[in-house]
């Protein structure tokens, strides 16, 4: 139109070079779209501006969680009380003796502990379930099952717990599948807490520490014949479960030895077998940690503790209070204080010693100077070395007495589910880059633990990710629910909006917070996962507000010119309505979502605090904030875990409403163009 | 204003009709039911317990006797097993406890609802004194110290879950200055903690609310007038922009008193305070059908009508608004 198809007569570009990019740039040029305008627009706004940073920051440091050198944010500590942040500056009280310091000069100056194992550490609350099939009873329909009694009983008494049973109809016409779950507890992996100290006679077996706290409650737990355990008094010290193998000292004679300590675990509630660990320390010119470990039930220890106890101990003191003697067996008293002043054993001799302890099927291993050069994967292996894979017991036990007959029953199968946090492929990639990058280093507890001796700095970037997640899935569901139902609502007019707004305006009356609950804990009961349940309630409740947002643009908008033209062009109401209508209340939506993720998050913390959000051993902030508050005290006030996700949380959430403020400005078609 | 409270009490019929037939067959398609405790019980025992909670009965059947008003009897007619004529939720009668055994669910709500109710009040009370006030001096003093940290203030309660908002409250002013004491019933000062705790997000979105109102009230012609003619400020203020710059919070206070109403479970469970809230979840997690769903109704009638009364309420503010709109 303006002669720019001329070739050659431009006044302005002579050559034909020029005039090609003229055209070119003119045939391009659309003027400065909605979004340019828009993010000039947040750009100049340093408030949003920043929080956009921020976010996108904090959201980077989620999604990477994996490969961030920070303890794992499940591995237990059975320390009584959270520990207090560790500031990088400041020693490590706890850690320290296990650092080495040429290690500590170079990693940043931060003082840090070794990985434990991997992330996936034993969790706190683990369950089998047993799947058994069994005829339809007479008169059952799929209609009115019911769990079996004698089933439930036959379960109860091969787990040695009561099951909690869902019943749903089996594969086979006229079967009736029931899965029982067995929960165990975390005590169930028992944390023994040993004896220690230099002249420490090594007793059998100190102590059961239960989460519970009691030995009233533990008794009930255990298996039919299962030895009982006896619970001591004491806890004390640290130990860092050292591993692999060293050279040998050049002469073993020069070494003197003291029991460490000396523990029994409880190697598996499902094969209820016992894992008894123990170290001596050998002292010369070379420090040396023989470490030992055997499961064996207990009644199946070797019985020869004479020759252990005068190999290694000085004349008896008197009985200390942690001693507390073992009901195992009766060769387990305590010592004879009559034994012969020992000689220095040698090596060899210990070595001899420790071997009949650990016996077949144990192992033994020996740490030269404290140093721990283990890679962070082998470190899992060894583990599983010691700890055989739950749930085989139940099975075994479980096919057992099934051939014994008696029961009219199969068996479907068993599992068992370690309160393990599940990887999937991405984050695996991340954690090997971690191992590749940091090895088995990680940083301290910068911002102190949780009760149960959990990294909170861990645990907050990690729970991160499944509040980021949930609140941006539910979001998007919300998203497309409500923009979908609004934008059709508008385009109809008339009655059929009608109707469809008073519909939701009888949802919103709904107060749909009780409805959830409702949901949640029913659906559960089912075996439904409940984020997933999650993701769509919040989804189905959040696009209310949406709808009617979308609706009242579209109504504004339908009567345009472009709405009619592409009616005269004969497009489909479903075309106008996405191709047409929805991209112009993008940037109204857009400004509506910033500002329904917060409310989702906080809504997943209200339902954590109910008991209601995600399970353990996952985190999410919601759930932090709900540790934080059960973690205030009279006594002792431990701020730290009551800050710190709050501010993680806040400072979240604040940028949130910053950011969706800032864009709502930087959208707003009145004030485009203007600074 | 009585075709619109009939049009409402119209939609009000229809909501409450939907939550009640939803959540009675959702209940009811879930495995298991309130009765499956520890012990399990003998067949007839169970059939006689079934038999008195008329779970026996067909599902149908059991919803119209839960809805009323005519009491069914197993022939389907007149009269139930215990004889009387009426019954259902349409004669105010929302059945037994299936956990507690001898109270019927209005009976534990009628004592439970006094202590939620006075609980809310207080938080609303709380949430708008200290919203209102806070709103209307940071929009006088626009810019200075007092603004900025209501302004953070504010942003802080909104972005903060109000038990961890409680958390905080019971480390000051329970552990650190030993003023207030950390949970209970019963006594004013018990009641001081929950209340501010319920109240708090809200007392922060009023002030912002108030604070955005005030600005674009204070900047309009009238207000210049006013002072034109040579008002003292502080009637300029009462007279002529107070009532329209809390008109967003009018507006803002039915989602408000249904937040709070909500946010009364967290904030009972944590200071143990014995409402409605904790009874509801508790009869949630136990299955106490009847108990939940009788919550349930009454959170809705009670959020429906708060609503209702609010819009009637925006209309007196507010001359422009007609009620037909609303």
């Amino acid at each position: 139109m303006l002669g720019l198809g001329r070739r050659a007569s431009s006044h302005f570009a002579k050559d034909e070079a020029k005039l090609a990019a003229l055209l070119s740039d003119a045939k391009r040029f659309k003027g400065e779209s909605l979004w340019q305008d828009a993010w000039r627009r947040l750009k100049r706004n340093r408030g949003a501006f920043l929080s956009l940073l921020f976010l996108i920051f904090f959201m980077g440091l989620s999604l990477i969680a994996p490969v961030l050198p920070v303890p794992s944010p499940m591995a237990l500590d059975l320390v009584a009380e959270p520990q207090p942040p560790n500031w990088p500056w400041e020693a490590n009280p706890r850690l320290a003796e296990n650092l080495d310091p040429a290690r500590k000069a170079k990693r940043f100056g931060l003082y840090s502990t070794e990985a434990k194992g991997a992330f996936a550490d034993n969790g706190w609350q683990h369950r089998s379930f047993i799947d058994l099939v069994r005829p339809m009873a007479p008169g059952e329909t799929e209609d009115t099952l019911q769990p079996a009694a004698e089933v439930s009983a036959f379960v109860q008494e091969i787990s040695g717990r009561k099951p909690i049973v869902y019943v749903k109809p089996g594969e086979e016409p006229g079967t009736v599948l029931e899965r029982h779950a067995v929960v165990y507890q975390s005590s169930d992996r028992s944390r023994i807490r040993y004896v220690k100290g230099e002249q420490q006679i090594p007793v059998r077996l100190t102590q059961m520490l239960t989460s519970a706290g009691t030995t009233a409650i533990y008794a009930e737990w255990l298996l039919p014949g299962e030895p009982p355990l006896t619970e001591a008094v004491e806890e004390l010290g640290y130990t860092n479960e050292g591993v692999v193998g060293v050279t040998l000292p050049e002469d073993p004679t020069e070494l003197t030895g003291t029991v460490e300590n000396d523990r029994l675990h409880l190697a598996s509630r499902l094969d209820g077998k016992l894992e008894r660990r123990f170290s001596i320390a050998l002292k010369g010119a070379d420090t040396f940690t023989l470490e030992g470990a055997r499961v064996a039930w207990g009644d199946e220890w070797p019985t020869d503790d004479e020759a252990w106890r005068n190999l290694l101990e000085p004349p008896a003191e008197p009985e200390s209070a942690m001693d507390v003697e073992s009901g195992t067996e009766p060769g387990d008293e305590p010592e004879d204080p009559t034994a012969a002043e020992p000689e220095e054993p040698t090596l060899e001799e210990f070595l001899a010693l420790a071997r009949l302890w650990t016996g077949e099927g144990g192992s033994l291993q020996l740490v030269k100077n404290g140093k721990r050069s283990v890679a962070f994967s082998e470190r899992t292996a060894t583990a599983q070395e010691f700890l055989p894979e739950p749930g085989l017991g139940l099975r075994a036990k479980a096919e057992e007495a099934l051939e014994a007959g008696g029961l009219v029953a199969t068996l479907a199968s068993v599992d068992h589910i370690e309160g393990t946090w599940d990887l999937n492929w991405f984050d695996r990639q991340l954690v090997k880059g971690r191992a590749a990058l940091f090895g088995s280093w990680q940083t301290g507890p910068l911002l102190g633990t949780d009760g149960k001796g959990r990294d909170l700095l861990s645990r907050i970037v990690w729970g991160s990710r499944i509040s980021i997640q949930a609140s941006l899935i539910a979001t998007l569901f919300s998203l497309i629910i409500g923009v979908t139902y609004g934008a059709f609502s508008g385009l109809m007019g008339g009655r059929i909006d009608n109707l469809m707004m008073r519909i939701v305006d009888v949802l919103y009356a709904v107060p749909f917070i009780f409805v959830v609950i409702f949901l949640l804990t029913m659906l559960s009961e089912m075996g439904v996962d409940r984020m997933k349940v999650f993701y769509v309630v919040i989804g189905a409740i959040y696009w209310l507000t949406m709808a009617r947002v979308v609706r009242g643009q579209v109504l504004s908008l339908k009567n345009q010119e472009f709405v009619e033209s592409a009616k005269v062009l004969g497009a489909s109401t479903s075309r106008i309505l996405f191709v047409h209508l929805v991209p112009n209340v993008l940037s109204i939506v857009i400004v509506y979502m910033t500002l329904t993720i917060p409310q989702i998050m906080l809504f997943e913390a209200f339902l954590s605090f109910l008991g209601l959000g995600v399970e353990a051993p996952q985190v999410s902030w919601g759930l932090l904030a709900t540790d934080g508050t059960e973690a205030i005290s009279a006594i002792k006030v431990f701020w730290w875990v009551v800050l710190f996700p709050a501010l993680a949380m806040g400072a979240t959430l604040l940028s949130l409403s910053i950011l969706g403020d800032g864009l709502r400005d930087a959208l707003d078609p009145k004030l485009r163009g203007k600074d | 204003m009585l075709p619109f409270l009939f049009r409402r009490l119209r939609w009000f019929a229809i909501t409450l009709f939907c939550v009640v037939t939803i959540s009675f067959f959702l209940m009811r398609q879930v495995p298991g039911g309130p009765f499956d405790s520890e012990r399990s019980l003998a067949p007839e025992i169970e059939a006689n317990i079934k038999a008195k909670y008329n779970l026996d009965w067909p599902q149908w059947k059991q919803y119209l006797q839960y809805v009323g008003p005519i009491n069914l009897d197993d022939d389907g007619l007149f009269g139930d097993r215990s004889g009387k004529p009426l019954g259902g939720i349409l004669t105010g009668d929302l059945g037994p406890s299936f956990k507690y055994r001898d109270y019927t669910v209005r009976g534990v709500l009628s004592e439970s609802l006094p202590i939620s109710i006075a609980l809310g009040s207080v938080a609303m009370f709380f949430a708008l004194t200290l919203g209102l006030s806070a709103g209307v001096f940071s929009a006088l003093r626009r810019g200075s110290g007092f603004d900025l940290i209501a302004r953070v203030g504010a942003t802080i309660g909104i972005a903060l879950p109000n038990f961890v908002i409680a958390g905080f409250l019971i480390i000051v002013f329970s552990f650190q200055l030993e003023a207030l004491p950390v949970a209970g019933w019963g006594s004013a000062n018990k009641l001081v903690l929950p209340a501010l705790a319920l109240g708090a997000p809200f007392a922060a979105y009023i002030a912002r609310l108030t604070r955005t109102g005030m600005l674009e009230v204070l900047s309009q012609d009238h207000i210049r007038t006013a002072r034109a003619k040579g008002l003292p400020e502080w009637l300029v203020l009462t007279r002529h922009a107070i009532k329209g710059g809390i008109l967003p919070v009018v507006s803002y206070l039915g989602p408000a008193t249904a937040g709070i109403l909500t946010g009364s479970l967290v904030i009972e469970k944590l200071f143990a305070i014995p409402g409605t809230g904790m009874h509801f979840i508790e009869s949630a997690l136990n299955r106490d059908y009847t108990m939940a769903m009788g919550v349930t109704i009454l959170y809705t009638v009670l959020v429906y009508s708060l609503n209702t009364m609010v819009d009637l309420a925006y209309t007196l503010l507010d001359p422009r608004i007609k009620l037909e709109e609303a």
